[in-house]
Protein backbone atom coordinates (compact mmCIF):
# COMPACT_ATOMS: atom_id res chain seq x y z
CA UNK A 1 0.00 0.00 0.00
CA UNK A 2 2.97 2.21 0.35
CA UNK A 3 2.53 3.74 -3.23
CA UNK A 4 -1.27 4.93 -2.63
CA UNK A 5 -0.58 8.36 -2.00
CA UNK A 6 -1.44 9.82 1.17
CA UNK A 7 -3.40 12.36 -0.46
CA UNK A 8 -5.82 9.81 -2.55
CA UNK A 9 -6.01 7.69 1.03
CA UNK A 10 -6.91 11.18 2.53
CA UNK A 11 -9.80 11.83 -0.19
CA UNK A 12 -11.35 8.70 0.85
CA UNK A 13 -11.15 8.91 4.12
CA UNK A 14 -12.54 12.40 3.88
CA UNK A 15 -15.02 11.40 1.72
CA UNK A 16 -16.29 8.42 3.90
CA UNK A 17 -16.31 10.44 7.34
CA UNK A 18 -18.22 13.59 6.11
CA UNK A 19 -21.06 12.89 7.38
CA UNK A 20 -22.62 10.34 4.76
CA UNK A 21 -25.28 8.07 6.58
CA UNK A 22 -26.86 5.68 4.53
CA UNK A 23 -30.34 7.44 3.28
CA UNK A 24 -28.18 10.42 2.13
CA UNK A 25 -25.98 8.77 -0.31
CA UNK A 26 -26.84 9.60 -3.58
CA UNK A 27 -25.99 7.87 -7.06
CA UNK A 28 -23.79 10.54 -7.76
CA UNK A 29 -21.78 9.91 -4.23
CA UNK A 30 -21.18 6.36 -5.51
CA UNK A 31 -19.78 7.26 -8.78
CA UNK A 32 -17.55 9.52 -6.62
CA UNK A 33 -16.32 6.90 -4.54
CA UNK A 34 -15.95 4.47 -6.81
CA UNK A 35 -13.88 7.48 -9.06
CA UNK A 36 -11.99 7.91 -6.29
CA UNK A 37 -11.14 4.16 -5.43
CA UNK A 38 -10.45 3.59 -9.11
CA UNK A 39 -7.93 6.54 -8.88
CA UNK A 40 -6.18 5.53 -5.79
CA UNK A 41 -5.89 2.19 -6.44
CA UNK A 42 -4.19 2.80 -10.16
CA UNK A 43 -1.14 4.41 -8.74
CA UNK A 44 -0.77 1.93 -5.69
CA UNK A 45 -1.00 -1.69 -8.95
CA UNK A 46 0.82 0.41 -11.37
CA UNK A 47 3.69 -0.95 -10.14
CA UNK A 48 2.59 -4.42 -9.50
CA UNK A 49 0.64 -4.90 -12.61
CA UNK A 50 0.03 -3.10 -16.27
CA UNK A 51 -2.77 -4.56 -16.78
CA UNK A 52 -4.85 -4.23 -13.72
CA UNK A 53 -3.93 -0.62 -13.88
CA UNK A 54 -4.84 -0.65 -17.38
CA UNK A 55 -7.88 -1.69 -16.24
CA UNK A 56 -8.45 0.35 -13.65
CA UNK A 57 -8.01 3.08 -16.04
CA UNK A 58 -11.02 1.85 -18.01
CA UNK A 59 -13.05 2.16 -15.23
CA UNK A 60 -12.42 5.59 -14.30
CA UNK A 61 -12.83 6.49 -17.58
CA UNK A 62 -16.34 4.49 -17.91
CA UNK A 63 -17.32 6.11 -14.32
CA UNK A 64 -17.06 9.49 -15.82
CA UNK A 65 -18.56 8.84 -19.30
CA UNK A 66 -21.34 7.49 -17.18
CA UNK A 67 -21.53 10.77 -15.43
CA UNK A 68 -21.44 12.44 -18.57
CA UNK A 69 -24.45 10.44 -19.90
CA UNK A 70 -26.53 11.07 -17.11
CA UNK A 71 -26.17 14.56 -17.02
CA UNK A 72 -27.15 14.71 -21.00
CA UNK A 73 -30.75 12.40 -19.50
CA UNK A 74 -31.54 15.87 -17.90
CA UNK A 75 -33.39 13.76 -14.84
CA UNK A 76 -33.51 16.73 -12.36
CA UNK A 77 -35.29 18.70 -15.17
CA UNK A 78 -37.88 16.13 -15.16
CA UNK A 79 -38.43 15.93 -11.42
CA UNK A 80 -37.93 20.29 -11.20
CA UNK A 81 -40.14 21.00 -14.45
CA UNK A 82 -42.11 18.64 -16.43
CA UNK A 83 -43.55 15.85 -13.89
CA UNK A 84 -44.97 19.22 -11.54
CA UNK A 85 -46.02 20.50 -15.21
CA UNK A 86 -47.89 17.52 -15.51
CA UNK A 87 -49.56 17.73 -11.94
CA UNK A 88 -50.77 21.08 -12.85
CA UNK A 89 -52.23 19.99 -15.83
CA UNK A 90 -54.15 17.14 -14.66
CA UNK A 91 -55.02 19.29 -11.73
CA UNK A 92 -56.67 21.62 -14.07
CA UNK A 93 -58.51 18.91 -16.13
CA UNK A 94 -60.34 17.67 -13.42
CA UNK A 95 -61.41 21.53 -12.33
CA UNK A 96 -62.69 22.10 -16.28
CA UNK A 97 -63.94 18.85 -16.22
CA UNK A 98 -65.65 19.55 -12.48
CA UNK A 99 -67.07 22.92 -13.76
CA UNK A 100 -68.47 22.00 -17.20
CA UNK A 101 -70.22 19.10 -15.87
CA UNK A 102 -71.69 21.49 -12.63
CA UNK A 103 -72.60 24.05 -15.61
CA UNK A 104 -74.25 21.13 -17.36
CA UNK A 105 -76.26 20.14 -14.70
CA UNK A 106 -77.60 23.36 -13.46
CA UNK A 107 -78.94 23.87 -16.85
CA UNK A 108 -80.67 20.25 -16.86
CA UNK A 109 -82.25 20.73 -13.76
CA UNK A 110 -83.35 24.18 -14.06
CA UNK A 111 -85.08 22.87 -17.89
CA UNK A 112 -86.22 19.76 -15.37
CA UNK A 113 -87.78 22.26 -13.05
CA UNK A 114 -89.27 24.50 -15.58
CA UNK A 115 -93.18 25.25 -16.06
CA UNK A 116 -93.46 23.77 -19.73
CA UNK A 117 -97.37 25.17 -19.48
CA UNK A 118 -95.89 28.92 -20.38
CA UNK A 119 -94.71 28.01 -23.68
CA UNK A 120 -92.55 30.98 -24.75
CA UNK A 121 -91.03 31.58 -21.72
CA UNK A 122 -90.45 27.30 -21.54
CA UNK A 123 -88.83 27.49 -25.10
CA UNK A 124 -86.72 30.84 -24.49
CA UNK A 125 -85.03 29.04 -21.34
CA UNK A 126 -84.72 25.82 -22.88
CA UNK A 127 -83.19 27.65 -25.77
CA UNK A 128 -81.23 29.82 -23.35
CA UNK A 129 -79.66 26.38 -21.41
CA UNK A 130 -78.74 25.02 -24.51
CA UNK A 131 -76.59 27.70 -25.53
CA UNK A 132 -75.14 26.97 -21.96
CA UNK A 133 -74.94 22.90 -22.56
CA UNK A 134 -72.85 23.62 -25.85
CA UNK A 135 -70.35 26.20 -24.54
CA UNK A 136 -69.90 24.07 -21.34
CA UNK A 137 -69.14 21.47 -23.71
CA UNK A 138 -66.02 23.01 -25.18
CA UNK A 139 -63.96 21.77 -22.25
CA UNK A 140 -62.90 19.14 -24.24
CA UNK A 141 -61.03 20.86 -26.73
CA UNK A 142 -58.78 22.62 -23.85
CA UNK A 143 -58.22 19.78 -21.72
CA UNK A 144 -57.40 17.44 -24.61
CA UNK A 145 -54.60 19.63 -25.33
CA UNK A 146 -53.56 19.32 -21.93
CA UNK A 147 -53.55 15.55 -21.63
CA UNK A 148 -51.48 15.22 -25.12
CA UNK A 149 -48.92 17.70 -22.53
CA UNK A 150 -49.22 14.78 -20.03
CA UNK A 151 -48.99 11.80 -22.37
CA UNK A 152 -45.62 13.96 -23.96
CA UNK A 153 -44.09 14.00 -20.50
CA UNK A 154 -44.84 10.83 -20.23
CA UNK A 155 -43.53 9.39 -22.92
CA UNK A 156 -39.83 11.52 -22.16
CA UNK A 157 -40.10 9.95 -18.85
CA UNK A 158 -39.98 6.53 -20.00
CA UNK A 159 -37.93 7.28 -23.11
CA UNK A 160 -35.06 8.75 -19.99
CA UNK A 161 -36.32 5.87 -17.81
CA UNK A 162 -35.60 3.60 -19.79
CA UNK A 163 -32.03 4.64 -21.06
CA UNK A 164 -31.23 5.12 -17.35
CA UNK A 165 -31.77 1.37 -16.97
CA UNK A 166 -29.72 0.90 -19.98
CA UNK A 167 -26.88 2.47 -18.51
CA UNK A 168 -26.62 1.68 -15.58
CA UNK A 169 -27.27 -2.07 -16.92
CA UNK A 170 -30.02 -2.43 -13.85
CA UNK A 171 -31.67 -5.06 -15.41
CA UNK A 172 -28.86 -7.48 -14.71
CA UNK A 173 -30.09 -6.57 -10.97
CA UNK A 174 -32.73 -8.96 -9.64
CA UNK A 175 -35.47 -6.74 -8.66
CA UNK A 176 -35.77 -6.47 -4.77
CA UNK A 177 -39.50 -8.08 -3.38
CA UNK A 178 -40.93 -4.53 -2.70
CA UNK A 179 -43.10 -4.52 0.61
CA UNK A 180 -46.73 -4.18 0.03
CA UNK A 181 -47.42 -0.57 1.30
CA UNK A 182 -50.68 0.04 3.40
CA UNK A 183 -52.28 1.40 0.82
CA UNK A 184 -51.58 -1.55 -1.77
CA UNK A 185 -52.73 -4.04 0.93
CA UNK A 186 -56.10 -2.14 1.70
CA UNK A 187 -56.90 -1.92 -2.46
CA UNK A 188 -55.85 -5.67 -2.43
CA UNK A 189 -58.33 -6.58 0.31
CA UNK A 190 -60.94 -4.64 -0.72
CA UNK A 191 -60.60 -5.31 -4.17
CA UNK A 192 -60.61 -1.72 -4.88
CA UNK A 193 -59.16 -2.13 -8.78
CA UNK A 194 -60.68 1.14 -10.28
CA UNK A 195 -62.17 1.36 -13.84
CA UNK A 196 -61.56 -1.15 -16.27
CA UNK A 197 -60.74 -0.95 -19.78
CA UNK A 198 -63.44 -1.56 -22.45
CA UNK A 199 -63.61 -5.35 -22.51
CA UNK A 200 -62.20 -5.94 -19.71
CA UNK A 201 -64.34 -6.09 -17.14
CA UNK A 202 -67.71 -7.54 -17.18
CA UNK A 203 -70.84 -6.52 -18.50
CA UNK A 204 -73.59 -5.08 -17.55
CA UNK A 205 -75.49 -7.84 -18.89
CA UNK A 206 -73.13 -10.77 -17.67
CA UNK A 207 -74.25 -9.49 -14.44
CA UNK A 208 -77.49 -9.54 -14.82
CA UNK A 209 -77.73 -13.10 -15.78
CA UNK A 210 -75.59 -13.71 -12.50
CA UNK A 211 -77.67 -12.11 -10.49
CA UNK B 1 -97.02 -3.70 -8.38
CA UNK B 2 -96.28 -0.12 -8.53
CA UNK B 3 -93.06 0.95 -7.33
CA UNK B 4 -93.22 2.42 -4.18
CA UNK B 5 -91.54 5.73 -4.56
CA UNK B 6 -92.41 6.96 -1.04
CA UNK B 7 -89.66 5.34 0.32
CA UNK B 8 -86.22 6.87 1.49
CA UNK B 9 -83.67 6.24 -0.10
CA UNK B 10 -79.96 6.85 0.82
CA UNK B 11 -77.37 7.37 -2.28
CA UNK B 12 -73.58 6.80 -1.03
CA UNK B 13 -70.99 8.04 -3.06
CA UNK B 14 -67.39 10.27 -2.46
CA UNK B 15 -68.38 11.97 -5.85
CA UNK B 16 -71.15 14.96 -5.32
CA UNK B 17 -71.93 14.71 -8.87
CA UNK B 18 -72.69 11.39 -8.87
CA UNK B 19 -74.71 11.80 -5.91
CA UNK B 20 -76.46 14.85 -7.89
CA UNK B 21 -77.08 12.54 -11.21
CA UNK B 22 -78.43 9.44 -9.07
CA UNK B 23 -80.91 12.15 -7.16
CA UNK B 24 -81.75 13.64 -10.56
CA UNK B 25 -82.50 9.93 -11.78
CA UNK B 26 -83.96 8.88 -8.63
CA UNK B 27 -86.58 12.29 -9.00
CA UNK B 28 -87.14 11.28 -12.67
CA UNK B 29 -88.46 7.86 -11.25
CA UNK B 30 -90.34 9.78 -8.80
CA UNK B 31 -88.49 9.18 -5.72
CA UNK B 32 -88.79 12.73 -3.94
CA UNK B 33 -87.22 11.46 -0.31
CA UNK B 34 -83.33 11.44 -1.00
CA UNK B 35 -80.60 11.44 1.54
CA UNK B 36 -76.85 11.51 0.50
CA UNK B 37 -73.69 10.38 2.69
CA UNK B 38 -70.23 11.06 1.18
CA UNK B 39 -69.05 7.15 2.15
CA UNK B 40 -69.55 4.11 4.13
CA UNK B 41 -68.80 5.81 7.79
CA UNK B 42 -71.33 8.43 7.34
CA UNK B 43 -73.43 6.24 5.55
CA UNK B 44 -73.99 3.87 8.61
CA UNK B 45 -74.30 6.30 10.95
CA UNK B 46 -77.41 7.67 9.16
CA UNK B 47 -79.02 4.62 8.92
CA UNK B 48 -78.48 4.01 12.31
CA UNK B 49 -80.64 7.33 12.75
CA UNK B 50 -83.15 6.66 10.37
CA UNK B 51 -85.10 3.72 8.56
CA UNK B 52 -83.85 3.96 4.85
CA UNK B 53 -86.17 1.77 1.95
CA UNK B 54 -82.91 1.14 -0.41
CA UNK B 55 -79.41 1.88 -0.24
CA UNK B 56 -77.67 2.91 -3.47
CA UNK B 57 -73.74 2.42 -2.58
CA UNK B 58 -70.46 3.35 -4.49
CA UNK B 59 -67.96 1.04 -3.98
CA UNK B 60 -64.37 2.54 -3.61
CA UNK B 61 -64.95 5.18 -1.01
CA UNK B 62 -62.41 6.15 1.72
CA UNK B 63 -62.13 5.30 5.17
CA UNK B 64 -65.71 3.11 4.57
CA UNK B 65 -65.73 1.38 0.95
CA UNK B 66 -69.02 0.51 0.11
CA UNK B 67 -68.19 -3.19 0.16
CA UNK B 68 -67.56 -2.99 3.94
CA UNK B 69 -70.46 -0.99 4.24
CA UNK B 70 -72.55 -3.71 2.90
CA UNK B 71 -70.75 -6.33 5.50
CA UNK B 72 -71.94 -4.12 8.65
CA UNK B 73 -75.27 -3.84 6.74
CA UNK B 74 -76.02 -7.09 6.47
CA UNK B 75 -74.46 -7.89 9.95
CA UNK B 76 -76.30 -5.51 12.15
CA UNK B 77 -79.84 -7.36 12.87
CA UNK B 78 -82.09 -4.02 12.67
CA UNK B 79 -80.15 -3.17 9.19
CA UNK B 80 -80.24 -6.30 7.55
CA UNK B 81 -82.91 -6.07 5.42
CA UNK B 82 -82.77 -3.16 4.10
CA UNK B 83 -82.29 -3.22 0.19
CA UNK B 84 -78.89 -2.56 -1.33
CA UNK B 85 -77.58 -1.45 -4.83
CA UNK B 86 -74.17 -1.25 -5.51
CA UNK B 87 -73.63 1.12 -8.44
CA UNK B 88 -69.71 1.40 -8.74
CA UNK B 89 -66.89 0.96 -11.68
CA UNK B 90 -65.77 -2.04 -10.06
CA UNK B 91 -66.20 -4.27 -12.92
CA UNK B 92 -63.95 -7.44 -12.29
CA UNK B 93 -65.97 -10.66 -11.46
CA UNK B 94 -64.70 -11.15 -8.11
CA UNK B 95 -66.37 -7.61 -7.26
CA UNK B 96 -69.52 -8.86 -8.29
CA UNK B 97 -68.74 -12.09 -6.81
CA UNK B 98 -67.78 -10.95 -3.40
CA UNK B 99 -71.04 -8.48 -3.35
CA UNK B 100 -73.30 -11.31 -3.93
CA UNK B 101 -71.87 -13.29 -1.30
CA UNK B 102 -71.97 -10.26 0.90
CA UNK B 103 -75.90 -9.80 -0.21
CA UNK B 104 -76.10 -7.08 -2.24
CA UNK B 105 -79.62 -6.72 -3.79
CA UNK B 106 -77.93 -5.63 -7.02
CA UNK B 107 -75.02 -4.45 -8.68
CA UNK B 108 -74.87 -1.59 -11.62
CA UNK B 109 -71.65 -0.61 -13.43
CA UNK B 110 -71.20 2.68 -14.34
CA UNK B 111 -71.58 4.51 -16.49
CA UNK B 112 -75.04 3.47 -16.51
CA UNK B 113 -78.21 5.06 -18.03
CA UNK B 114 -81.81 6.06 -16.12
CA UNK B 115 -83.65 2.76 -17.67
CA UNK B 116 -81.15 0.38 -16.49
CA UNK B 117 -81.12 2.44 -12.17
CA UNK B 118 -85.11 2.22 -13.05
CA UNK B 119 -85.04 -1.83 -13.52
CA UNK B 120 -82.38 -2.80 -11.22
CA UNK B 121 -84.76 -0.93 -8.72
CA UNK B 122 -88.02 -2.76 -9.83
CA UNK B 123 -85.92 -5.69 -10.10
CA UNK B 124 -85.18 -5.47 -6.32
CA UNK B 125 -88.82 -4.63 -5.07
CA UNK B 126 -90.21 -7.47 -7.03
CA UNK B 127 -91.86 -5.36 -9.91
Amino acid sequence: MSDMSSEHVAKIIDFLRNGRKAEDVSLEDVMRLAELMAESFQSFFKTMDLAIYTELGEMAREIANMKEELALLRLSDMRDEHIPTAGRELDAIVEATEEATNTIMSAAEEIMAADADDNDAYQALVGEKVIDIFQACSFQDITGQRISKVVSTLNALDKRITTLVEKLKIMRITDAAGEETASEKRARELMLHGPQFKGEGVSQDDIDAFF
Amino acid sequence: MALDTSIPVLVVDDYKTMIRIIRNLLKQLGFEDVDEAADGTEALGKMKERRYGLVISDWNMEPMTGYELLKQVRSDSSLSKTPFIMVTAESKTENVIAAKKAGVNNYIVKPFNAPTLKSKIEAVFGD
